[in-house]
């Protein structure tokens, strides 16, 4: 038995992967169905539908899977680095000779067609992360390897952002979860999260309140690294009192020119000079690297006023709308809205096939792309929702299995990155049809409509599903 | 240290996070779909009527501020089955409030019951008064939607001004962003400026309660968009000159076109016959379409710019000024001719006038001879060695003043026009051909084919002494500063403008001193003119005339043709000068004339079979 199943091209594929894909994918071809579908239509089989479409698109995606799943796994190992150069300059091109929608300028148009590089640039970055981290020198507990990683995705990840194209960009962000599987120190890992966090409610907060947060969250994190809490405490009470010395000095003299929280950033920062010299010296690399977090996010959050100008104004809109900063009736919120209402409205069981009032009429924008899961919840209820989720769910814990058995680390690696890459976008999309998540624009694995991204998508796949088949083929004939 | 225990550790806390991630979606959706029930109330009590909010169609105004075309307010009345009551119904009171038929009534309402949740189309074209009417009855489960018609005052322009229709099947699959019953510009300017006029269409949200009632509208209107009315164009014509030019024309066949030589705006534009406009609006213009469609003379045909004519005599001007710019003619040089030129058996008549003449004497007089000679001194000119390169470089000048090509107006469907070239006659005659072959080229005959919108702009070149505004139809566009660049582009011919005054000379001399053309003559406006007489193959010649006035500074070039006029003098001139008078002064003063033109009866037996 174990014969048969070597010798053949698929020997070794995870069935219950294919399964699961195939599954969903259908589930999105019904659910752009119904929400395109025109009654009115003279001709219903016509190509300009987006369901005729989409079939057209899944079997191209089907294709280019076949293909993925015939070529050797040591192409992928090696083709990492020259693909992940050809999705950067890919990226660069478009960012110059691309065509803008909805005022992100992601795309090449050829024709009638678009194509969306980001969708390929995801793929050529988790390769190269692969590659880069399954290196038999790489240890992640070295700065400079760590650097290297983050290198990595923050190139296109800027790239991105200048394209205009915020939404595609943060996706690369969820790398978080496999730098944390590969060893990434924990109290790294969280206080990355809390100034992420911090970012998005910069809005928010006033900048004293944000400073001082971000310095207790990473004078905390690095106590919790070292394991020393007394000398970090007086270090941060001597801030404190220096800084309050320095206020009444300063408005003293000259009164008016500097407010409390530029003493505490002035104080903060000399003393960085000093904290830095001491960790070289007595070689401690957990306070350098929390040190040099803790500029970086400073610097990050001074830039945030900046950024969010970049960001385009119905962004900003939907960014305010989330945070409810903006309460006016003016409708950024209409989307999510309409959103909530369809989803809401299915109930347990849905309205069946083709009968939701709410995306018909179009009161849900996008319905066939980003809201696409407000098609499923309208039309196929709580029931629906849930068969949905769970096909997902199963998906990536099913990638998470998957890497945990590869032989090398290349292949956990990317399955890992996989497995995150499809978590977020989850999270992100379904989150904000359901109001969890602010409006960003980021397509829903293998349902959302769209040629770009179902084939990036199925590539994405079906290069780790490909690089578990050779490990279990080469286990099958061992044993 | 990531693959043995810390490892498993850390994958059973990503574990953990991908299962808390889905779980709290999960929370959140059963609290949407099964605890929160405001939702489902919230989609119930969105029962909302998308009401498409039409845009009124842009209108148009001569280049007085006239209108040309209005929008009429009309009314669709729709249904949407699903609301209807139908015990209740009595369909002969609705017949009688709207003034339809019962059996369409009958018909349409089965017809929406195919899909009884989308609103149907019952009635087009309600007129205002009877939906006021029918407002005060409250069947439900019908509502009417504000539409737009088009209404032409002056009843002219068919052609020109194009009608509207509503999109068909082709079209909807070539432009999807157009619906069903939208209406949209199906030719003229109607066409050519149907992104500007149509306007953008808004959407009202209304809330309707179970039975069908419009409760309110949702939000209050907070996610309405207003219709945008389309823009309004001004155009080049002058619709009183168009008007008179129409009634003229009547039951000729053929085409007349005005242009202003200092802009190229197009003054007038006849193509004859032409229709009433307003019979394609409403619920008559299917059959009145079929009608014309039918109609032998083909009306629906826009001669004026797609026409393919042979110029005649009027293109001599051309052959002239290409023997100046060539060098092989000088203003001073004589040809003799005895009733015709004459070259072996080879002959070209010509009609009685004095002998040997100077070239301004054969403009005037219309000598075919002379431009024989000019033609063939062109074609044989030994520096280009050969009549073949000769003609190349010929077809080259012809080119150059619009003729074989499109000259770009804003027009759609404006034709080429046909100027052969040498591959045309080494195919006919097997290679071996030469200048006395073609010889029918030199006085506008043989297979030239010029657009009367081309022979207009040859009178514009010629009254600018040698260059041309592309023709255009439009002169203002709401909301813009200017028009398309390339009409403001000087584009000059070939010819150097120093050898048009002769030309002009002559064209002045037929008229208001001896020649082919004296009864064009307007005392004080020094009109200069060209007769053409087209021989063609299926009965009478055209009659064509080509002019502008006054001579210096002209304000108006224009070009007549009349098929099967007879000679240029007969038919063509008469109309073109008559139009110059009442243009330049506004008033008639030979009433004599336009009774002549008027009583003129020309026989079609090529279209009348």
């Amino acid at each position: 038995m174990t014969a048969d199943r070597a010798n053949g091209i698929f020997a070794g594929i995870d069935r219950v992967a294919i399964l699961l894909y195939v599954s969903i994918v259908l589930a999105g071809c019904l659910s752009i169905f119904s929400a395109s579908y025109d009654e009115t239509s003279a001709d219903p089989f016509a190509f300009s539908h987006f369901y005729m479409k989409q079939l057209v698109w899944v079997g191209l995606a089907w294709g280019a899977g076949l293909i993925v799943l015939l070529l050797d796994e040591r192409f992928y190992h090696m083709f990492a680095y020259p693909a992940y150069f050809a999705g950067i300059c890919l990226l660069l091109g478009t960012l110059a000779f691309g065509s803008t929608v909805h005022g992100a300028k992601a795309w090449f148009k050829f024709g009638s067609f678009a194509v969306q590089p980001v969708e390929f640039a995801k793929i050529a970055t988790a390769l190269a992360v692969a590659r880069i981290m399954s290196n038999y020198t790489f240890s992640i507990g070295r700065i400079s390897d760590l650097a290297k990683v983050g290198a990595i995705i923050c190139l296109p990840l800027l790239i991105i952002i200048l394209q205009n194209d915020t939404g595609s960009g943060v996706v690369l962000c969820s790398f978080l979860f496999v730098l944390y599987r590969e060893g990434l120190n924990k109290w790294l890992c969280i206080p990355l999260l809390l100034i992420a966090a911090l970012f998005v409610t910069s809005f928010l907060l006033s900048p004293l309140t944000l400073l001082v947060l971000l310095m207790l969250v990473c004078t905390f994190s690095e106590i919790m690294m070292s394991g020393q809490w007394r000398s970090r405490i007086v270090y941060l009470a001597a801030l404190a009192l220096a800084a309050a010395l320095l206020f009444v000095v300063m408005a003293l003299l000259t009164p008016g020119t500097m407010s409390f929280y530029h003493c505490l950033l002035t104080v903060t920062l000399a003393s960085l000079i000093v904290v830095a010299v001491y960790a070289y010296r007595q070689n401690l690399p957990n306070i350098l690297v929390t040190a040099g977090l803790f500029v970086c996010s400073l610097a990050f959050l001074a830039s945030t006023d900046y950024l969010f100008e970049k960001l385009q104004p119905h962004q900003q809109k939907r960014i305010h709308s989330f945070l409810g900063i903006i309460s006016e009736p003016s409708g950024a919120d209409y989307n999510v809205n309409q959103s909530k209402i369809a989803i809401g409205s299915g109930g347990l069981t849905g309205k069946g096939l083709l009968q939701g009032t709410q995306i018909k009429y179009g009161f849900v924008p996008e319905n066939h792309t980003d809201f696409i899961f407000c098609t499923v919840g309208e039309e196929w209820g709580f029931i629906g929702t849930t068969v949905v989720l769970s096909l997902l769910c199963l998906l990536i814990l099913r990638l998470m299995r998957m890497g945990e058995r590869q032989e090398e680390p290349f292949g956990r690696i990317y399955c890992y990155c996989v497995a995150a890459i499809l978590l977020f976008h989850v999270l992100v999309n379904v989150g904000m049809t359901i109001g969890l998540m602010p409006v960003m624009g980021i397509p829903l694995p293998f349902m959302s409509y769209g040629g770009s991204s179902l084939i990036a998508f199925t590539i994405l796949l079906f290069i780790a599903i490909r690089l578990d088949a050779s490990t279990r083929q080469f286990s099958l004939d061992n044993f | 240290m990531t693959t043995g225990r810390d490892g498993f550790a850390r994958m059973r806390t990503l574990q953990y996070v991908v299962l808390i991630i889905f779980g709290t979606i999960g929370l959140r959706l059963a609290y949407l779909q099964l605890i929160d029930r405001r939702y489902g109330e919230l989609a119930k009590a969105n029962t909302l009527r998308h009401v498409v909010q039409y845009p009124p169609r842009g209108e148009v105004f001569d280049r007085n501020g006239e209108y040309l075309v209005q929008s009429r307010e009309c009314y669709d009345l729709m249904v949407i089955y699903r609301e209807m009551d139908k015990e209740g119904f009595d369909t002969a009171r609705m017949c009688g409030v709207l003034g339809i038929e019962p059996e369409k009534l009958r018909k349409e309402l089965a017809n929406a019951r195919m899909q009884p949740r989308i609103p149907h189309m019952v009635a087009n074209f309600i007129p205002k008064e009877k939906k006021l009417l029918f407002d005060e009855c409250d069947f439900r489960g019908f509502f009417t939607i504000y539409r737009t018609v088009r209404q032409y005052p002056r009843k002219v322009g068919g052609n020109l001004l194009g009608y509207v229709g509503e999109v068909n099947r082709e079209m909807l699959r070539r432009y999807p962003e157009y619906k069903r019953g939208d209406y949209i510009g199906m030719s003229g300017v109607e066409s050519a400026y149907e992104p500007l006029l149509k306007g953008r269409k808004g959407v009202k949200l209304q809330e309707v309660d179970t039975h069908g009632a419009v409760k309110n509208s949702y939000m209050n209107g907070l996610y309405d968009s207003l219709a945008e009315p389309g823009k309004y164009l001004v155009c080049t014509i002058d619709a009183r000159l168009q008007l008179f030019a129409e009634e003229l024309m009547k039951g000729k066949v053929g085409a007349a076109v005005a242009i202003e030589p200092s802009t190229g705006e197009i003054l007038m534009m006849v193509s004859s016959p032409t229709y009433d406009p307003d019979e394609l609006v409403g619920r008559e213009r299917g059959n009145n379409y079929m009608k014309m469609l039918h109609n032998k003379r083909r009306p629906l045909y826009n001669r004026a710019v797609s026409a393919r004519y042979p110029p005649g005599s009027t293109f001599k001007l051309v052959q002239g000024l290409i023997g100046l710019q060539e060098g092989v003619l000088r203003p001073s040089d004589l040809h003799p001719c005895h009733m015709g030129y004459q070259v072996g058996r080879l002959s070209m008549k010509c009609h009685a006038h004095a002998s040997p003449l100077d070239l301004r004497f054969a403009v005037a007089t219309s000598c075919n001879a002379y431009f024989c000679y000019v033609f063939r001194d062109i074609l044989d000119n030994p520096k280009y060695g050969g009549v073949k390169n000769g003609f190349d470089r010929w077809k080259e000048y012809v080119k150059s003043f619009g003729f074989g090509r499109k000259l770009g107006s804003d027009f759609l469907g404006e034709g080429n026009g046909y100027v052969p070239d040498r591959a045309f006659y080494d195919r006919r005659y097997r290679g071996s051909w030469n200048s006395l072959t073609v010889l029918s080229l030199s006085i506008g005959q043989g297979e030239l084919g010029c657009t009367p919108l081309q022979m207009a702009n040859l009178a514009a070149i010629v009254a600018n002494r040698g260059y041309y505004y592309i023709p255009h139809i439009v002169r203002k566009i709401e909301g813009q500063d200017s028009l398309d660049r390339r009409f403001y582009e000087k584009h000059y011919t070939l010819v150097d403008p120093r050898h048009f005054e002769p030309i002009v000379e002559g064209m002045w001399r037929g008229v208001n001193v001896g020649g082919t053309s004296t009864a064009a003559r307007l005392e004080g406006l020094d009109v200069c003119g060209k007769t053409g007489t087209a021989q063609n193959p299926h009965g009478r010649d055209h009659s064509t005339f080509l002019s502008f006035a006054p001579k210096n500074d002209p304000k108006i070039a224009i070009s007549v043709y009349v098929e099967n006029g007879g000679f240029g003098a007969s038919a063509a001139l008469p109309i073109a000068s008559l139009i110059e008078e009442y243009y330049l002064t506004d008033t008639i003063r030979r009433p004599h004339l336009v009774d002549y033109v008027k009583n003129m009866n020309i026989y079609y037996p090529a279209y009348d079979r």
